[in-house]
């Protein structure tokens, strides 16, 4: 479960790389895949670093915000409708605001299709994977 | 629905079993049971692990390659649904279940030829080497009757006035 305190990768472009979750909004226990939780910007991109040749890295969320997010890969199982259960390699988010839109124009690394249930189509057509 | 196979052990996954791990690089990992899963968590190569399906089929303990395994293979194009094909299909399989039941069976009985004659050999060896254990060897020189079987010559006889001599 991602708790107060769990640190996340983000996997979109919006300038934050680490992300620590104050809250988890779906339930008391914890977060899991799909959820939405606040979190706190730790750690985030300077600004400086190209990633392309026109294209530099976003800071659209810096460092000390407080931004809302959704989790799209986590460490802990999740069970499925099937049976059958699914886990990720590592825990990350994508950072969204108050509509559930995401902040990043792109989306890095598989995704849970978890994501469709909670209507954020956005972020899974934006997805390499599901 | 989908049958998918276990990617450590090769064994078909059932709707409501195993785990699905996701890795970052988007490659999928499918698990029938948490002993796959634990396995491959210890980073065991299954091409090593004597149980599974893929270290029996490099090793040629079972049926490698052939043409039974064509019908099962994953393909991602939906067919249309046609009855007559359904029904083929249904039919095929059981045809192809059963030649491949026979090749397989073929295959063992290849793997375990000459192993009667094998043991038998053994058997005859362990005889010799340990007959002390059964009677002493002052035993035997009194007794004629008891004669240790000679190889390749008249063994059956031999080898049961043994075992009447090992009962007695």
């Amino acid at each position: 479960f991602v708790q107060m305190r769990t640190k996340l990768n983000v996997a979109d472009n919006s300038g934050a790389k680490i992300v620590g979750c104050i809250q988890a909004k779906a339930r008391k226990i914890g977060g899991s895949i799909g959820d939405v939780i606040v979190a706190s910007v730790k750690e985030a991109a300077s600004g400086k670093k190209r990633i392309k040749k026109f294209e530099k890295e976003s800071t659209k969320v810096k460092k000390g915000d407080v931004v809302r997010a959704v989790i799209v890969r986590a460490r802990m199982q999740k069970g499925r409708r099937d049976g059958s259960h699914i886990r990720f390699d590592e825990n990350a988010v994508v950072i969204i605001n108050k509509e559930g839109e995401p902040v990043g124009t792109r989306v890095y690394g598989p995704v849970a299709a978890e994501l469709r249930a909670k209507k954020f189509v956005k972020i899974l057509s934006l997805a390499d994977d599901v | 629905m989908r049958l998918e196979k276990c990617w450590f052990c090769s064994s078909t996954i059932y709707p409501g079993h195993g785990m699905m791990y996701v890795r970052n690089d988007a490659k999928i990992f499918r698990f029938c049971r948490s002993k796959c899963h634990k396995n491959f968590k210890m980073k065991r190569n299954p091409r090593k692990v004597k149980w599974t399906k893929i270290y029996r089929k490099l090793h040629g303990k079972e049926l490698p390659q052939d043409t039974t395994f064509e019908l099962e293979r994953k393909r991602n194009r939906p067919e249309r649904y046609d009855r007559n094909v359904v029904e083929d299909t249904v039919k095929a399989m059981k045809k192809i279940s059963e030649t491949r039941e026979e090749r397989e069976a073929q295959t063992l009985a290849n793997r375990m030829r000459g192993k009667k004659t094998q043991q038998r050999r053994e058997d005859l060896a362990e005889l010799q080497q340990g007959i002390h254990l059964v009677k002493a060897p002052t035993a035997l020189l009194e007794e004629p009757s008891l004669t240790l079987p000679k190889e390749k010559m008249k063994v059956k006889v031999s080898v049961e006035q043994e075992s009447k001599a090992m009962e007695s």
